[in-house]
């Protein structure tokens, strides 16, 4: 098995390649802020919080997209890339309805948890106020576009764990939205099996079981790379 | 070091933001050292003063609450948003998603509970809504936040001694900072 040795920090950290400098920051305890990134579903580097600054690249680069190489020099903790996770945040809080007292998720929303992490006390940009629906049609489960980002997590694990692909993306800018099947209630879809992996999936408050009152919404998210891995057992 | 003087607000909020300044309990003692409390809801309703500390709860939802926070900010040295509302709208702003007139005829005639015989209020004394709800920062200058529904007790506190101790408040740590 072949070793190359990247920097990231200033420290020097022994890596095979193939892995991401997310997979390798995490692995050495470095931390990195992320909101698209699944464990066990594929990365689209949507969120933009895992940039990463790169000795020779002017541009800043998505952590969970890229990959290690040989001799790399990566830093994650300058006050450029702050800047910019800070802003990120605020654009997702002022882009739809993040109002957390009234949300189902609040205390266990990991947007929520973000803006605590970045320090963001007070938002810099207009609130756009979209008209967003919610689709209560389905018999268990509820999705809230007002407290959706767009991470697309919940169509990643829908495609790639439990292979029904209900979900998708219509749309592009403030009108993007997750559909199910061709943009039909959720309650009358022929291709969601109602696994619920979507559920645990979200980040936020977006989709979130009827069960559960505000504040009680309790999401597992690692089951889904427990799911994969055990799936990959030979036995 | 001389006294502070001391104000709060409420705007377009609930109250719970007082509520949470109460819960700081017997530490009100010790603002008391530092400070007067010339204004303050719970307290009487005379013209705003000119003081070191206004802390203003609610976002800004009418054309009496924007006068008003005009004042302020000309009578006060330092401005502190106290709350979600008066820092990012929160629930106070969730009736931006919908026409003024829409709500308003949801709240006084339509619903269901007024039994078909609402009516609007219309007294010239009754403050008018503006279209849109807007946070502190959108019409003043803001010095500092407290964000959270209703934000911590020990928050207020800290951000409340800090600044009568002359010194900065600093919340950009997870322990400190709470929305929701």
């Amino acid at each position: 098995m072949t070793t190359i040795t990247i920097q990231v920090n200033g420290k020097q950290l022994a890596t095979e390649p193939d892995k991401t400098i997310l997979e390798v920051c995490r692995a050495n305890d470095i931390e990195i802020l992320t909101m698209c990134h699944l464990k066990g579903v594929m990365d689209v580097g949507a969120c933009r919080l895992c940039l990463v600054e790169i000795e020779g690249i002017n541009k800043l680069l998505s952590a969970c997209t890229t990959k290690v190489a040989a001799n790399m020099v990566i830093r994650t903790d300058t006050e450029r890339i702050k800047k910019y996770q800070r802003i990120t945040t605020e654009l997702f809080f002022a882009e739809r309805n993040h109002v957390c007292s009234v949300c189902v998720a609040n205390g266990k929303c990991e947007l929520q948890q973000l803006g605590y992490k970045v320090g963001m006390d007070h938002i810099r940009y207009p609130f756009l106020y979209p008209k967003c629906e919610l689709d209560s049609s389905h018999a268990w489960y509820v999705i809230d576009h007002n407290r959706c980002i767009m991470c697309t997590r919940c169509v990643r694990v829908c495609n790639e764990v439990e292979g029904a692909h209900n979900w998708d993306v219509m749309n592009r800018g403030t009108q993007v939205r997750v559909i199910s099947d061709f943009n039909s209630p959720w309650g009358e879809s022929v291709t969601c099996t109602s696994c619920g992996k979507c559920v645990h999936a979200c980040p936020t408050g977006a989709i979130w079981p009827k069960a559960i009152v505000q504040g009680q919404l309790e999401k597992k998210p690692g089951i889904i790379n427990e799911l994969v891995e055990k799936r990959k057992m030979k036995l | 070091m001389s006294r502070k003087k001391l104000a709060t607000v409420w705007l377009g909020g609930c109250s719970g933001c007082h509520m949470s300044l109460l819960d700081i309990d017997e530490r009100i003692l010790e603002v008391a050292k530092l400070a007067d409390i010339v204004k303050c809801p719970v307290v009487d309703g005379k013209e705003l003063p000119e003081v070191d500390i206004t802390l203003v709860e609610g976002a800004v939802t009418s054309d009496e609450h924007l006068e008003e926070i005009l004042h302020i900010r000309k009578q006060s040295k330092i401005l502190v948003a106290l709350g979600d509302c008066a820092v990012m709208t929160n629930v106070t702003g969730m009736r931006n998603y919908f026409e003024l007139d829409d709500c308003l005829n949801t709240a006084y005639k339509t619903a269901i509970s007024n039994d078909g015989q609402g009516e609007m209020p219309a007294s010239p004394f009754v403050m008018h809504l503006n279209q849109k709800v807007v946070p502190l920062q959108e019409v003043v200058h803001v010095d500092h936040v407290i964000p959270g529904c209703p934000p911590d007790a020990n928050t207020i506190f800290y951000v409340l001694s800090e600044l009568l101790n002359n010194r900065i408040p600093d919340l950009s740590d997870v322990k400190k900072l709470h929305y929701g």
